[in-house]
This record gives C-alpha cells, structure tokens and sequence, in this order.
C-alpha cells in the first residue's frame, strides 16, 4: 500500500530522512515513535506529498509520489490526514468541514454528503455538534471533528501526525477511542504518536526513528519486550518511565 | 455680508452637485476597478510564483514611494509624448485604480499571509485544488482580517481623488477652486467641498468600525 524506498529528504542543508526503506501493507496500523526532530512526522507528511522528497521512490496507493509529475490531488482524495493542531476551517461548522471535501473534490450532492456527514460524526460521539463552529469545541471534540473530516473521503489510508500530543490529558482516551475502532475496521494507519499503549494494544508494528533513520520495526510484542537497539531501549526507558 | 455670500453659495450649489457626482464617478469607479485588480495582484503576491511575486513587489512599492500627484501628471502630461492620448478623466481613473490597486494588494496578501498554514496543509491533504483552497479555506479567513482595513483604505483613497482636480477634471475640489474666485470666502467654499467629502466618507468609517469590531468578536456565532 505505501513503500518507501530508499528515500531521503533534505531541508536546505538538514538531512532530515536518511535512506527510509519501509513497507506498510492494506490493513495494517503502524505506530512511528521516536525523540522530536528525529524525522517521524516528516516521514508522514511526505507520504501525500505534504513535503517533497529529493531522492529514492515512494509508491502509494500504486502512485509514484516521488515524481513530480504525479497528479497529487486525485491521490490526496484517498489518503485521511489528521493533524497535531487539528487545523479545522474556523469559518465552517463542523458539519460543514466534513464536507467541504466530499463535495468540491468527489463531486457528491450536498444532501448526500450531509447524511453521510451527519452518520460519520455520530459515529466519532459528535451527532449532537454537527452545526456547532470549531471554536466552540473542545480540543478532543475538534480532533474528533478532524478524523472525521478524513473519514468523510472514504480514504484508503489514514495518517496520524502527533493526533493527541496538543491535547488536555482528560481528552486523549477519547480520540484514541475512535482510533481503535477505525483500526478493528481494518484501516490502513500509520500513526506517530508518544502514546506507547495504543501501540501495545492497537498496532502490528511499532518503528522507531532517530536523527531520520529508521532504526529498529518489530511487532509490538517484540518492540517492547526486547527492543535490540541501544538508542531504542534509552528511548522507551524514558518514555515509559512516566 | 455673510448672508450674501451663502446665498451666492446657494446658488451654485448645483455646481457643487455636479462637481460631487464627478467625485463619486472618478473614485468608485477607480475602486471598483481597482478592488479587482488589487484583488488579483495580493492573491499573486501572497503565492510562490518566482517571477510575479517580485515583480509586483517592486511596482507596489515604486507606486507607493512616489507621490499620487506626480503620478497623475505621469499619466496625463507625458503618455500623449509617446502617442497615448487620454481625456482627464481616463487619466484620473487609470491613475486612481492604479493606486488603489496598489494598497488593496498588500491588504490582501497580508491577510492571506495571515492565515495558519495548516489551513492550506489540511485542506490540500482532503484532495482540494490549488483554486479550491483558495476559494473555499483561504480567502474567506483572509477577507475577515482584510475587510476592515479595506473599507479604510476606500475613505483614504475617495479623499486621494481631489488630486486628479489638478489636471482639470472638475470634481469636488476643482469646483471648490472655481467657486473661490466668485465668492472670495475660503473658509465658507471649501468648508462645503469638506463637507461633502465627509457625507460620503463617514459611513465607510462607520463601516469599517463595526467590521472591526465583529472581528475581534471571533468566530463564535452559532447556528442553533
């Protein structure tokens, strides 16, 4: 579904991919972990074409993502991003924002992409604020709203980039929730994410990147049982810690 | 003797009508003009384009480091040299749309360059075209920081339109100047040509207060 092949990705002088080689197949949930600026989110935000990569190929979906002629909008459509800042359009209610899309991009009658709207946001817990504005939600509601916003495509894939990592304690349960269940459906995740107990529980791999390299993938039984890298080990020391 | 001179004034009052209507025609057609224009060239100058972008750059700034007048007497006095002839008033409104061309683009790409990038990020990750992020994600939160500094920036330029008086397009101002050779009473005549500058200017004051305002309010209105 997503392979990278030896791919590298450079800002300005900054080596920040280093060679990543990875496979993600349909279906799989794939957790990436690892110190900031260690190149995780880079990783995903490359997969859409987010940020460009200068060498090696990356295939998704069967799309040559690393060749600039790729049309990357019509790939775009297939592939959910959920961002750390939830980043909703603050002039639309969320109704609104799940359909911007299904409508603009995929072409659907409104009173079609609004029942499909309504259903999908019932299902993330938010059938009661479809026409509430993202200012008036709180930050778990608002990340709900933006999974949504995904879903509403019908993607083929589902990127995670830090989804809990900007909010409040009380509110991650409850967005990790609706992750657990988009993964028991048998969506294709790749997630970065701190959250070591959604990996254990919901993931069939877990990888660790340093310095933008990949550094060790292993289901997660192995991954925390008995991580073979050195700098793995430090890092889940110190993350597990507390 | 007063008495005399407004009543001097009163009687040519249709004049000064004429003279306002001048005024409303050179600058609301200059705005409107120039609002398009403006539009386009802040949508350009907020874009990546290599070559646009900094050419824009340096037309806005030569226009607004030079003064309206000089620009004026430019476009009337030294296009004819090179076989471009114009009547006053096209030269009034080219010049005036120029300039309001000129600021509206940097309230426009200011306020485009105000919008987060992740709004542009989320939106083309949903698979929206370069247009459609535009139109749908940017502009509308772009226009909520730009409308009232816009609405500002039409009082400063109606008020810039006197200048084009000077190459003897009979607005406002110009009345006011040939008005004051019959009435000898400055203070009396171009307190009038004021006023009525001021009639059309306060409400777009008004305006712009209360856009700014409704701004700052946030975005908190609820459907239901």
């Amino acid at each position: 579904m997503i392979e990278f092949k030896e791919v590298h990705k450079w800002f300005g002088e900054l080596h920040v991919l280093k060679g990543i080689t990875l496979k993600v197949a349909p279906a799989e949930v794939l957790v990436v972990c690892g110190p900031s600026g260690s190149g995780k989110s880079t990783l995903i935000r490359c997969i859409n074409r987010l940020e460009p990569i200068q060498k090696g190929e990356l295939i998704v979906d069967g799309m040559r993502v690393h060749e600039s002629k790729t049309h990357m909008t019509k790939l775009r459509a297939e592939i959910g991003f959920v961002f750390q800042q939830f980043n909703l359009y603050p002039h639309m209610t969320a109704l609104q924002n799940v359909t911007l899309a299904p409508i603009k991009v995929r072409r659907i009658a409104r009173k079609q992409a609004e029942e499909e709207g309504r259903r999908v946001l019932a299902k993330v817990g938010l059938g009661d604020k479809l026409h509430q504005y993202p200012a008036q939600l709180s930050g778990g509601q608002q990340q709900r709203v933006a999974i949504a916003r995904g879903l509403c495509m019908k993607p083929k894939i589902m990127l995670f980039d830090e989804p809990t990592s900007a909010l409040d304690p009380e509110m991650i349960n409850e967005v990790l929730e609706v992750m657990r269940n988009l993964a028991r459906e048998g969506m294709t995740m790749i997630v970065v994410t701190h959250e070591m107990g959604f990996a254990r529980e919901v993931s069939h791999r877990v990888a660790f990147m340093d310095f933008g390299e990949l550094i060790e993938i292993a289901p997660p039984e192995e991954f925390f049982a008995r991580p073979r890298s050195e700098r793995t080990r430090l890092f889940l020391s110190k993350i597990l810690t507390h | 003797m007063w008495l005399f001179y407004i009543e001097q004034l009163l009687g040519s009052l249709p004049f000064f009508l004429k003279g306002l209507w001048m005024t409303i025609a050179v600058s609301g057609l200059s705005l409107l003009a120039g609002t398009l224009v403006g539009f386009l060239w802040g949508i350009l100058r907020a874009s990546r384009s290599r070559l646009l972008k900094p050419l824009i750059g340096a037309w806005v700034d030569l226009v607004r480091g030079t003064p309206f007048l000089v620009q004026v007497f430019i476009i009337f006095f030294i296009l004819p040299e090179f076989g471009i002839h114009l009547e006053a008033f096209a030269a009034a409104v080219i010049a005036l749309t120029n300039l309001a061309a000129c600021f509206i683009c940097e309230i426009v790409a200011a306020g485009i360059e105000s919008v987060p990038p992740g709004q542009r990020e989320a939106a083309a990750s949903t698979g929206l075209s370069g247009l459609q992020q535009l139109r749908y994600v940017i502009l509308p939160q772009a226009l909520r920081v730009s409308l009232p500094p816009l609405v500002g920036q039409y009082v400063l330029l109606i008020k810039d339109s006197s200048v084009v008086s000077a190459i003897g397009v009979v607005d406002v101002t110009r009345v006011g100047w040939l008005t004051v050779q019959r009435v000898p009473q400055g203070l009396l005549v171009f307190g009038l040509v004021a006023l009525l500058y001021f009639i059309i200017c306060y409400p777009l004051i008004r305006l712009s207060n209360r856009l700014e305002n409704r701004m700052s309010a946030g975005y908190t209105r609820s459907r239901d």
